[in-house]
């Protein structure tokens, strides 16, 4: 990047290069940010995480929400500088290896997924959703997703898939019980 | 109902039948890209990053209708890491094709607030964005016009021509009777009852949630782009004339777009800066909008009043329909579109004296393109609200007048001095979608259920209506894919689609397994890429099942021709006697002497086996629909004005879904679309200055998961043989109708119309206030 000092009317340099130490999807990652970056740029930008989407930049469409410290954010509107020794979980972090979260089964079985671009941040609010309940209602399902737009309209398919979700990990938690 | 025997609509003979059940046609197989999605790694054109790449940002015109004095880039060009700018001063003469239209790429007469001023590409976004800010523009400031009512007034300011090769002096672009049948003046004397109404519909944003951002990539001698467009051949060819260069030398690249909705159905204009950014600088240029950026560049819905005169006899039975409709097209358009409008107005129903008016309007405000349905929505609203008027006012039934007037056949239009011919649809079955949704909310006791479940401050009310599709196949687009056999026995199959997420990249494979009797997984397909296919339409207009599926199915069947023809002295038999099915190739009626798949295709050995396939357009002398129908049910709070939708019931007449969980994820989104259309999607312009003030996610309107009500489903299926598979196309369809329907339930729990869409909690208390002050 080049140096922003050489912006008209800013002197920037003093916020820069703030260093945090922040668990990404279970990896420590030291990062020299600005003071200005938001989560959502971090990620992108410096892990390369594009999982993470960002279609409005101001918490209007919620395709770039996250799970920070076990609750459903969007990443847009969160500052990177406020995230020392923060716990941040994306979309790339919910399978495990090759095997996918029973959210990310269930999106594909049953067809929670257009084009695509909504999803991330859908399925990081249901995974938020999840962490707290696995009985949740169709009402709390339906607000867990409501700052999340999807224009294809695949929201019915979101409350099944999640439901379905939710049942499967029920079933996995009994079996360890 | 009605059908005609048909054929599939490809070049030469048409493919055999297969005479066996359909194995994997049919099937609800999950989408091929879920995973990717699903997992984060689904790379869009905004997640990728090229060595080298600059970023680019736009200056915008704040004005309405402005023309530019003066402009000067020194201080901008002089800030470092500034690599080109793009203003009209160095651009002369270039023009951009937007939805076919050449038009300047910078005018020196800006014709809506947003238009691009200037373009620079530099480093990073942020000094790109400043040195945007370092741009002086001496703009001297012109009247103008946001409404079609006030453009069309004399001595109105001409909003400036955006479309170099059509010249023109005024802002109407075409007042004409576009279609018409029979005697419109003897219909209404032949009359009972005349009825009026006029409706205002609004305009409505695409609002995909992956702003438009592409990757130009020049080389020096080719260029690549990045893009989320729905058509990569459409952009390829329309970059090609807008920079000079031959067709091979741009390749286009689409694999994941996030919403197209129509916005994005060819090359948008951002492309056209970012390649010649990319010319100039030798480096990939990125360039992505933001959000409000979205709202003030790219084409959204076109709004219209229109206003229907309908006249029947005492029983219902129509005997004139005169329609005049005014539609906005802002400061642009994609022109044929705005015909389709009367469409459904002129076929819906039986009528024999029938005239239409079109009056199109240019004002300084957003260009307008197609949405999702284009016209149709605007024409079956005014329709079918129409009919629910007439209903009420002949104190029919609107379901019993609808039966009345239906009609089997297309009815044609006097040509001329011709008498309108009538012509057979390749399949209807609207009479039975009607029924379907009809029994579905129990029409025949709808007074009884309204009146046992509404009470002082609440109304209970149940609203039907139909609708017809128009849409894919007419020339002069071709559509053509390629089916690759090798020896190793893998299939691939070459479709210059873009996946928009309809599922294109599931369905067009399984045509393949079906036709090659393989498993679907088996196929690999390559598309939304130019190099390595064939011509094919963008993925809109509901044409890629119908255009595309053909083709497919074809290139399928001739490359088995191919196989049967090398393998078929094995079996000691004539190659018209081999079948393959469940992945083994054997004697029809011998299957236990069967060869499998992969085995056979050793015998192509080093080479390959390529087939193929071309739709050819439709012909003149049978019409193609889709038709449906919707049913809603809804409660109007009184007091608040606010409208509950308790369930909407649909029934598309589809022929046979390809894949019923993909059918089954368009109707609910173009529903749900359809829903934010006719109940939320406003967009408040500022009356002075044209500026959209709503550009934004939280003030525009568009349904979010808690605003959807239960949707259910009952399709009518049946024979097209036009069609691959029968499968009609549904990609649209399910937004078209659902409107009128909640209109008319609104209508029949208040007892009072409402005329102007979006149907929000305050036009219903003004409606309800009209009607109280009679």
């Amino acid at each position: 990047m080049e140096p922003m000092d050489s912006l008209p009317g800013a002197d920037l340099a003093a916020y820069t290069n703030r260093r945090i130490a922040m668990t990404v999807n279970g990896k420590a990652c030291l990062l020299e940010v600005d003071a200005r970056d938001t989560l959502a740029e971090v990620l992108r930008e410096d892990l390369r995480l594009t999982g993470t989407k960002v279609g409005c930049n101001r918490a209007e469409c919620g395709s770039c929400t996250v799970v920070l410290d076990g609750r459903a954010v969007f990443a847009c509107s969160v500052l990177a500088v406020e995230l020392d020794g923060r716990v941040v979980q994306t979309v790339e972090g919910l399978a495990e290896g090759d095997e996918l979260h029973p959210l990310q089964s269930a999106f594909i079985e049953h067809d929670a997924v257009q084009c695509g671009i909504c999803i991330p941040g859908i399925l990081m609010a249901l995974k938020g959703l999840l962490d707290r309940t696995l009985t949740p209602t169709e009402d709390q399902i339906l607000h867990a997703v409501a700052g999340n737009l999807c224009r294809c309209g695949t929201y019915p398919n979101t409350v099944k898939a999640t439901l379905a979700a939710a049942a499967e990990l029920r079933a996995r938690k009994g079996q360890e019980a | 109902m009605s059908r005609v025997k048909g054929r599939l609509l490809v070049e030469g003979d048409a493919p055999p039948a297969l005479e066996r059940d359909l194995a994997v046609v049919g099937r609800p197989i999950n989408r091929r890209d879920a995973l990717e999605k699903v997992t984060g790694t689904a790379m869009y054109s905004s997640d990728m990053v090229l060595p080298g790449m600059l970023h680019a940002k736009i200056l915008r015109c704040p004005y309405a209708h402005a023309r530019i004095r003066r402009i000067d880039v020194t201080r901008a060009a002089a800030l470092r890491g500034v690599e080109a700018i793009l203003t009209k001063d160095n651009t002369r003469d270039w023009h951009t094709q937007w939805y076919m239209i050449a038009q300047p790429a910078f005018p020196e007469t800006v014709a809506y607030a947003g238009q691009e001023v200037a373009v620079v590409a530099a480093t990073t976004p942020e000094i790109a964005r400043a040195a945007v800010d370092l741009i002086e523009v001496d703009y001297e400031i012109l009247p103008a016009v946001f409404t079609p009512k006030a453009a069309m007034k004399a001595g109105a300011p001409l909003v400036p021509v955006l479309d170099v090769e059509k010249p023109r002096d005024q802002n109407v672009l075409r007042s004409e009777y576009l279609q018409g049948r029979g005697d419109v003046t003897r219909g209404f004397n032949e009359a009972d009852v005349v009825i009026e109404s006029h409706f205002t519909l609004p305009t409505q944003y695409h609002a995909d949630i992956q702003t438009r951002c592409c990757i130009a990539d020049w080389d020096g001698a080719r260029l690549t782009v990045h893009e989320s467009s729905q058509g990569v051949w459409n952009v390829k060819r329309e970059l090609a004339k807008s920079l000079g260069l031959a067709e091979d030398q741009v390749r286009v690249v689409v694999k994941y777009m996030g919403g197209g909705f129509g916005s994005k159905a060819g090359a948008q204009r951002v492309i056209h800066y970012a390649a010649k950014l990319s010319m100039l600088t030798g480096r990939p240029v990125r360039l992505e909008l933001t959000r409000p950026e979205e709202f003030v560049s790219h084409p959204r819905r076109y709004g219209a009043e229109a206003t229907m005169r309908i006249g029947a006899t005492s029983e219902g039975v129509l005997t004139a329909i005169d329609t005049e409709v005014v539609i906005d097209i802002g400061s642009g358009s994609m022109y044929k579109g705005t015909a389709s409008v009367l469409e459904q107005i002129s076929e819906l129903y039986r009528c024999p004296n029938l005239r239409i008016r079109l009056i199109a309007v240019f004002t300084n405000t957003v260009p307008t393109g197609p949405q999702r349905g284009v016209m149709d929505p605007i024409a079956t609203f005014c329709m079918e609200a129409a009919m629910d008027d007439l209903a009420v006012r002949l104190g029919v039934d609107p379901l019993t007048i609808r039966r009345l007037n239906h009609t089997e056949v297309f009815q044609g239009f006097k040509n001329g001095g011709d008498d309108a011919h009538s012509l057979p649809y390749s399949s209807k079955h609207l009479d039975e979608c009607l029924k379907v949704v009809a029994q579905a909310v129990d029409w025949e006791q709808r007074d009884v259920t309204r009146d046992r479940y509404s009470t002082n401050s609440k109304k209970r009310g149940i609203g039907i209506a139909g609708y017809c599709l128009s849409r894919g196949g007419y020339a002069p687009f071709s559509a053509k894919a390629d089916v690759v056999l090798r020896g190793d026995g893998s299939v691939e199959l070459q479709a210059g689609v873009v996946e928009i997420g309809a599922g294109q990249a599931t369905i067009l494979p399984m045509i393949v397994a079906e036709e090659l009797g393989i498993d679907a997984e088996r196929v690999r397909i390559h598309y939304g890429d130019t190099d390595g296919t064939h011509y094919a339409p963008s993925s809109h207009a509901s044409r890629i099942t119908m255009e595309m599926g053909s083709a497919t199915l074809q290139a399928a069947s001739l490359a088995r021709q191919q196989l049967f023809d090398r393998i078929a002295h094995l079996f000691q038999a004539s190659p018209q006697d081999l079948a393959a099915s469940g992945g083994r190739i054997y004697v029809r009626g011998r299957e236990t002497n069967a060869m499998d798949f992969s085995e056979a295709c050793a015998f192509i050995g080093e080479g390959e086996i390529r087939a193929t396939g071309s739709r050819i357009p439709n012909p003149a002398d049978v019409v193609f629909r889709g038709f449906g129908a919707h049913a809603a049910e809804v409660e109007v709070d009184l007091e608040t004005g606010e409208v509950s939708i308790l369930r909407v019931v649909s029934s598309h007449d589809i022929g046979r879904p390809l894949n019923p969980k993909l059918v089954e994820s368009q109707q609910y989104g173009g529903t749900i679309m359809g829903l934010g259309y006719g109940l939320f999607e406003e967009t408040a312009l500022d009356r002075k200055t044209g500026v959209l003030l709503n550009c934004d996610l939280h003030q525009y309107r568009m349904p979010t998961a808690l605003e959807v009500p239960s949707l259910a489903f009952d399709n009518v299926e049946g024979e097209d043989d036009f069609h691959p598979y029968s499968a009609k196309p549904i990609g649209e369809a399910p937004l078209i109708g659902v409107i009128p329907a909640v209109r008319n339930a609104v209508l029949h729990a208040i007892e009072v119309g409402i005329y102007k869409l979006p149907l929000t909690s305050a036009q219903v208390l003004n409606a309800l206030k009209a009607r109280n002050a009679r």
